[in-house]
């Protein structure tokens, strides 16, 4: 069977052209790492050993729980609007916000670990790169629960529906984006060696 | 109210659809953390971590952006970045350093 495809991404065009420039910006980042350690090859496997890799997994399943649980309360807006349906899209929501919460806390950890053993952003190449990134994305993240805490209240009130919906589907993709981020990020500064 | 009926089965249907994506997702994140863990770390590992990787972003951009019920040209974008990204995180891992 032949689906029509729709001529446009969900949500606003505009957070789409966000999107695509902040995946570019990102993706400019990870590939300066990964030519980054080919000059450094050894600092940078000495250095990726004194992060925990346990972090980088909770984080990541943190980020991608969040993620669902913004596809569901999604999925329940387009398909039915009741009063009972709009609060548990809302409660969705704002679980989505909370794993993102956990997610920063998780961070904040980490970041606090590292300066206490000494490590900044002048260590070393390793470590620059290790801060940026996780800093850059740390802001995503806190940005994004922001945009997710406007569409909870907006759900919670009953304010998208079937027909009108596109604010919801403009902040969730903003969120996708900040775990498509992550995906790639995880292996890159935790894994690879 | 089989228009109602229909239209909670296919919502049945997406969502056990998106969960199963879910599993995936996070069984391929255990995947990746128990390789970097246990440094079960050579050529073909790498080669298949980052295969995976490629696999959990094109579902986030399939399943979770919805993106797979949109024209190609804007479907096609975040998977050609996050297939060059790779292509040249591979390139980097595995030319040999002079």
């Amino acid at each position: 069977m032949n689906k029509i495809k729709k001529l446009y991404p969900p949500g606003d065009f505009g957070v789409w052209i966000i999107i695509y420039i902040e995946l570019i910006t990102f993706g400019l980042f990870f590939i300066g790492f990964t030519f980054s350690r080919r000059a450094q090859i050894e600092i940078f496997n000495s250095s990726q050993l004194l992060l925990d890799q346990r972090f980088g997994l909770v984080n990541t399943i943190l980020l991608l729980t969040s993620s669902y649980f913004i596809v569901k309360a999604t999925q329940i807006i387009k398909s039915i609007n009741t009063k009972e349906s709009f609060q548990q899209a809302s409660n969705y929501i704002i679980s989505a916000i909370g794993l993102g919460g956990v997610f920063l806390i998780i961070k904040i950890i980490e970041f606090t670990d590292k300066y206490e053993q000494g490590i900044n952003l002048s260590t070393n190449t390793f470590f620059m790169f290790y801060f940026i990134l996780t800093m850059f994305h740390f802001m995503h993240v806190v940005l994004g629960m922001i945009i997710l805490f406007n569409l909870y209240n907006n759900t919670k009130n009953g304010l998208y529906t079937i027909e009108q919906h596109r604010g919801l589907e403009s902040g969730a993709s903003y969120w996708h984006m900040v775990d498509l981020l992550w995906i790639v990020l995880f292996p890159l500064i935790y894994i690879i060696r | 109210m089989d228009c109602f009926v229909s239209i909670d089965l296919h919502n049945k249907v997406i969502m056990k659809k998106i969960t199963i994506i879910w599993s995936v997702l996070i069984a391929l994140t255990v995947f990746a953390f128990v390789l970097g863990y246990f440094k079960i770390l050579n050529n073909f590992f790498i080669f298949l971590l980052l295969v995976t990787t490629f696999l959990k972003g094109q579902l986030i951009i399939d399943y979770f952006m919805n993106l797979r019920e949109v024209q190609l040209k804007y479907r096609i974008l975040p998977t050609i970045w996050i297939v060059v990204v790779l292509v040249l995180v591979s390139i980097a891992y595995y030319l040999p350093v002079t």
